[in-house]
């Protein structure tokens, strides 16, 4: 047990901790973020960067102690022993090859095709496995193939699910804007969902918006609805 | 009549099969589509024997000699069970399509789908009569069991029966529905003539079985049930004639009892597929069948007492079956008089000599019957005939064999890339034993005709160029299993021999074992064996453990004792933790584990079976931890050892031990506190072997204990069981035995708190015997080590030591807190006064007084704070501390000898000896108090010490020590040798030993009575 696997740098370089504050950083700026002409934008890598908080299993191949991290403790490491870290370290010891990363228990053929048929056979969205699916597969995916059996048709799995997704999605938007509805409930959507639709969605209201107060002096009804 | 419906097992390709029983009920025989005839020893055998006899098999029968219609249009004989071929029976110009044995096994009759039916003599073939007469293909044929006549059905739709020394049709009925082939038959209609006297041919009528009776060709009833809707395939009679067993297109198997026309059993296949091949054992109590898929299934304990008479029943032993037939069949003729003619000719048939028995009689033994003894394996590894198996799973890592047609390699992988990196050997020499260790690959595999048993060692920490070696075992050894120590490589070979090698390659001792070897684990210096000790009976294995100490002192730990193992299990995983100790799991999934400190007997520490979901899974342990307690093992689901592929994942289980009601509070504790008792056991092994050990989880792990002692007393005490406080109390330390006599005073248990602080009394006057003893052993260890043995901190008197001995404990923060922790507890030092002082003088002088004042300072050898001076291979206190401890040791014997001469002291300590000698602090405070008060003089008792405690806690080490006081100077200058050199050293001393004082009671106050 007494383990010696070499200094902290090498297995956890100092880049790492500065992830954990740059993490940390980044989640104040969100939450407080107050600048104008940005709003309402928010990067699809910036989602990704949400979704490396989420924890995977990893059977990493070095024994090391706990670690203490501004977002908490991590470990211990011991070889051969599967631990629970946040992705984006799993990722970076996946990269030194310290680890196989253990795939999480939905991403799974079976399972997902089972998710998918739901998805499909239901006029709403379904419950996803994990708010992050999107993320998660993706990166997962691109660096951890190898730990993951049937990555291909897991690949077209997820993005099978991702599509049917959007296309409710669209189809409600143009419901939505169709109706004139001023108030909405869509459940079960994603980070990822929600910011593919919201700079596309935000930006066109807002142009009819601004086409209707145009219109609205001395304009009939009628004319409205015509739009 | 209830029975037992066994899964079913994949038997043979797709396609048509049959089945039987060989006459002794031992082998089911199958034959399939795929051209063999299967020799199962039950419906469990992994491994039949198969015969090949053609390209397909269509039918079999069996009967001293192996008869099978295959589709080389051929009727062949085979021995049996050999398989040897033995000839061509008779052909025919298509394949024949059903084969039949007459009851005493010398006719066979054939029926073919060139229309024709042959009776063939087995002995002579030459000797044939051939039935003429049908216009389609032969569906199925039947022997009358008396000879005279034989039954055959067609695709033409008529049964006939024929007159065979005459070669004529005696009667033909029409009642089948008319196809031009077997392929096309909606029914196989395999017929059935009662055995015994043959009174009945049962005709399979789509959903019905006819009866016709024999001589008169009448229909005489028919056994129907309503659940049954799809065409019966086949019939089967039960041994005794009794009962009619059926198998159904749809699956449906229907068993009804003759007499009473009544359906006694329903079972219906799994999946519903055809039924095709139908056989009663021998014995009657099992019902083998077969479907169109392939598959074997079987229904077992058929009870077989029929509904209506409750006496009835046909035995399953096969001994006693015919003279209980006759019990049946008579009871049944009580209860049924109509049915008198069954009875009758049922008795006829016993009576008759002339008829075989269809039930061989077998030597009666009712005795327990000998276990097949389980064969040697390596623990951590998977069955030797997969051909892609793990052959080592262990805590360093995993080594996989590969052995298919593309390659026969060995992949070695380490779980930490820090020990080595990962290899790939090709498997040219057919290695099927391995063991992993931090050092080395230890491979053999088993002699050939040609060659050896080699043993082939990778010994890739050498720090030489030569990272291999290679021993060949003498002619006719073979090795059985392995295992690697550190420094050390052992195999068992089939001579009941073990042969260790150092790691390097040298031959090392040599021994025998007093039975085969089952499974061999090392760890370090110890070997673990399991050997088989004798045979064991009635499904137990009765095996031996030995553990060797295979160091510097070679000896026996356990010489031989039997290995416990749950009821009807075999060992299925033998090794030891990480800290040392053995331990092992057994198929029922039951782990136990050495517990040393209770005579070396084995605890059960968990169950692995309680966490499985379904009956068909299990664990498979890949290793064992005590600290943190961890048992690490593969879930499998359905099986008992997981494929290589997908790579299966380590999970974790916890520890439990089998304690009664562990749902309870109480329950719950007092698990607890044996599992952190049983699994701290290894501290003193490793001590005691040498070996450094972490005190501070020791220490941790003893007042994990002692906290959970005083909770349980806490709990006792809450539901007035007094008595159950006391027996507790005598588990504590006596530290924590003050503060449950505070707890029962508070809680107003006068009576409690009186016996306890006997109790107190007690264990301090054990903890001076004890003292003593361990004191003049020390003196003899110290000896024969020469100066390596350990020192004991209260017998230091040169002040260089004491200080270095101080400022090592200030350095470690534990200590310090500990010195707090140590002084709340202890006694205000207001109430400290002067006789005391020559107490402390007495410690000085004679460290045995030390021990016994200081009340809690445990046995001293166990004292953890002894622990830095002892010699360690590892030890974190400088290597120049440890040498000068040695030369001072050497002084130090000779004042202790000095020493010894002295009379003792004479004991003032009679009435104090429970108080505490003072602390530094204490002496420090005294010095000092003056000060404080004089900085914050409204201060009141308490505040003064909280003060003090801050400022003591700046001062550096140097500092703590008080000045020379001159009364303890002349006191002491009273009591000093001659040989004493100077007062300031003595003082220094004192001081020394003093300031380590509260360290050591503190330590010593968490620490067990051992």
């Amino acid at each position: 047990m007494t383990t010696s696997s070499g200094p902290w740098s090498d297995c956890m370089p100092a880049s790492l901790a500065a992830r954990e504050i740059l993490c940390v950083v980044n989640v104040r700026e969100k939450s407080h973020q107050t600048r104008p002409n940005q709003t309402n934008k928010m990067d699809p890598s910036e989602v990704e960067f949400l979704a490396e908080k989420e924890t995977v299993k990893i059977i990493p191949n070095f024994s090391l102690d706990k670690i203490f991290l501004i977002g908490g403790d991590l470990g211990p490491f011991n070889p051969g022993l599967p631990v629970d870290v946040p992705v984006w370290l799993a990722l970076n010891l996946k990269q030194r090859q310290k680890c196989r990363i253990v795939p999480p228990e939905w991403m799974e053929v079976e399972k997902l095709e089972d998710i998918r048929e739901q998805e499909r056979k239901e006029k709403t969205f379904t419950p996803v496995p994990s708010p992050y699916y999107m993320e998660l597969t993706k990166l997962l995916l691109n660096h951890a193939s190898d730990n993951i059996p049937k990555a291909d048709e897991i690949r077209t799995l997820v993005k099978d699910i991702w599509d049917t997704r959007i296309a409710k999605l669209r189809l409600s938007t143009d419901s939505f804007i169709s109706q004139q509805e001023a108030h909405a409930k869509l459940d079960n959507l994603t980070l990822m969902e929600i910011n593919t639709i919201r700079a596309f969605f935000l930006d066109s209201l807002n142009c009819m918006y601004k086409l209707r107060s145009n219109l609205q002096p001395g304009s009939s009804q009628g004319q409205f609805m015509d739009y | 009549m209830p029975c037992e419906r066994k899964p079913m097992r994949y038997g043979h390709s797709e396609g048509h099969t049959e089945v039987c029983f060989d006459d002794p009920g031992r082998f089911i025989v199958t034959c399939g589509n795929d051209g063999d005839v299967r020799i199962w020893e039950g419906l469990d055998d992994d491994d039949p024997k198969f015969i090949t006899v053609g390209e397909k098999a269509y039918s079999l029968a069996l009967k001293n000699k192996l008869v099978t219609a295959s589709s080389n249009n051929t009727v062949q004989i085979h021995t049996f069970p050999d398989g040897d071929p033995d000839g061509i029976l008779t052909r025919f110009t298509t394949n024949a399509t059903h084969v039949a044995f007459n009851s005493n096994g010398t006719r066979v009759a054939a029926g073919s789908s060139d229309f024709m039916v042959k009776v063939v003599e087995v002995s002579d073939s030459s000797q044939q009569k051939t039935l003429r007469g049908h216009e389609a293909p032969v569906l199925s044929v039947t022997f009358d069991p008396i000879d005279d006549y034989l039954a055959s059905s067609s695709c033409d739709g008529s049964v006939v029966v024929w007159n065979i020394e005459d070669q004529t049709q005696v009667i033909s009925w029409p009642l089948l529905q008319k196809t031009n082939d077997v392929s096309n038959a909606k029914s196989l209609c395999r017929l059935a003539w009662q055995p015994g006297a043959g009174k009945f041919l049962a005709v399979p009528v789509d959903t019905k079985v006819q009866l016709y009776e024999r001589g008169s060709w009448d229909h005489v009833g028919t056994l129907s049930d309503d659940l049954l809707t799809q065409p019966i395939n086949v019939v089967a009679w039960s041994p005794c004639g009794r009962f009619l067993a059926s198998g159904s297109v749809g699956g449906s198997l229907t068993v009804w009892d003759v007499n009473s026309k009544l359906c006694v059993e329903r079972q219906k296949h799994e999946k519903g597929f055809t039924v095709c091949g139908l056989a009663w054992h021998p014995s009657g109590g099992q019902i083998a069948y077969t479907d169109t898929e392939g598959c074997l299934g079987l229904l077992d304990k058929l009870s077989t007492s029929t509904s209506d008479t409750n006496a009835t029943k046909v035995t399953r032993e096969s001994h006693q079956a015919s003279a209980l037939d006759f019990l049946c069949s008579d009871t049944g003729s009580l209860k049924l008089g109509q049915d008198q003619f069954v009875e009758d000719d049922v008795r006829g048939s016993i009576v008759a000599p002339g008829l075989a028995p269809l039930v061989p009689l077998r030597p009666a033994y009712e005795g327990p019957l000998p276990t097949p003894p389980q064969k040697a394996f390596q623990s951590g590894s998977t069955p030797a005939h997969l051909t892609h198996r793990f052959m080592m799973w262990n805590s360093v890592g995993i080594v996989r064999g590969y052995n298919d047609e593309q390659d026969n390699a060995i992949d070695v992988e380490f779980h930490d890339t820090a020990v080595h990196h990962a290899m790939h050997l090709t498997n040219s020499l057919s290695h099927n034993i391995a063991d992993l260790s931090q050092e080395a690959v230890l491979l053999a595999c088993p002699s050939t005709d040609e060659l050896a048993s080699k043993l082939q060692c990778l010994h890739f920490s050498s720090w030489d160029t030569n990272k291999e070696w290679m021993v060949d075992l003498p002619k006719g050894e073979d090795a059985k299993a392995l295992c690697l120590g550190q420094g050390w490589a052992a195999v068992a070979t089939s001579t009941l021999m073990i042969r260790l090698f150092s790691i390097g390659g040298l031959q090392r001792e040599i021994f025998s074992l007093p039975g085969p070897v089952v499974c061999m684990t090392g760890h370090g210096e110890q070997l673990l064996i399991v050997y088989h000790r004798a045979t064991g009976f009635d499904g137990e294995q009765a095996l031996g453990v030995q553990l060797l100490q295979l160091g510097r002192k070679k000896r026996k730990i356990i010489s031989g004792e039997a290995l416990p193992l749950s009821h009807r299990s075999y060992l299925s995983w033998l090794g030891f933790t990480a800290e040392g100790t053995p331990c092992y799991l057994d198929s029922d999934g039951v782990v136990r584990m050495l517990n040393r400190s209770l005579g070396n007997m084995w605890t059960p520490v968990c169950n692995t079976r309680e966490t499985c979901k379904s009956k068909s899974d299990h664990y498979w342990v890949v290793g064992v931890h005590e600290n943190p307690q961890q048992l690490r093992c593969i879930p499998c689901k359905g099986s008992r050892y997981p494929p290589t592929l997908p790579r299966p994942a380590v999970t974790i289980l916890p520890f439990r031990l089998p304690l009664c009601q562990t749902g309870t509070e109480k329950g719950q504790m007092e698990e607890q506190f044996w599992r952190s008792v049983l699994f701290h056991n290894y501290y003193s092994f490793l001590s005691s072997s040498g070996y450094e050990i972490d005190e501070d989880e020791q220490n941790k792990s003893q007042k994990e204990q002692q906290e959970l002692l005083m909770k349980m007393f806490a709990l006792s005490c809450k539901l007035e069981r007094e008595f159950r406080s006391v027996e507790l109390a005598e588990l504590m330390t006596q530290n924590v035995v003050t503060l449950a006599i505070r707890y029962a005073s508070r809680s107003r248990r006068m009576a409690l708190a009186q016996r306890l602080s006997e109790i107190a009394l007690e264990k301090a006057g054990e903890i001076q015997g004890e003292g003593q003893e361990e004191q003049e052993e020390d003196y003899g260890q110290s000896e024969v080590a020469g100066g390596l043995g350990r020192a004991n901190p209260f017998k230091v008197r040169d002040p260089n030591v004491a200080t270095c001995f101080l400022t090592w404990t200030v350095k470690t923060g534990t200590v310090l807190t500990a010195l707090i922790e140590y002084f709340q507890v202890s006694e205000k030092p207001s109430s400290l006064s002067g006789p005391r002082v020559t107490n402390i003088l007495d410690n000085m002088t004679s460290s045995k007084k030390l021990n016994a004042l200081s009340g809690s300072a445990g046995k001293q050898n166990k004292s953890p704070v002894l622990k830095p001076l002892a010699p360690r291979p590892k030890g974190k206190v400088s290597i120049s501390l440890n040498l000068s401890l040695k030369t001072q040791e050497r002084t130090e014997e000779a004042d202790d000898q000095k020493q010894a001469d002295d009379p003792p002291a004479p004991s003032h300590t009679d009435d104090t000896e429970n108080k505490r000698a003072k602390t530094g602090f204490q002496l420090w405070l005294e010095e000092n108090r003056k000060s404080i008060l004089a900085d914050q003089p409204d201060l009141e008792e308490t505040d003064v010490i909280k003060e003090a405690m801050g400022r003591f806690r700046t001062l550096s080490a140097e500092e703590r020590l008080p000045g020379p006081d001159p009364e303890y100077i002349k006191t002491l200058s009273r009591k000093l040798d001659d040989t004493r050199k100077t007062k300031q050293e003595e003082v220094d001393v004192r001081e020394g030993s003093v300031a380590w004082e509260p360290c050591r009671a503190c330590y010593s106050s968490d620490g067990t009575k051992h």
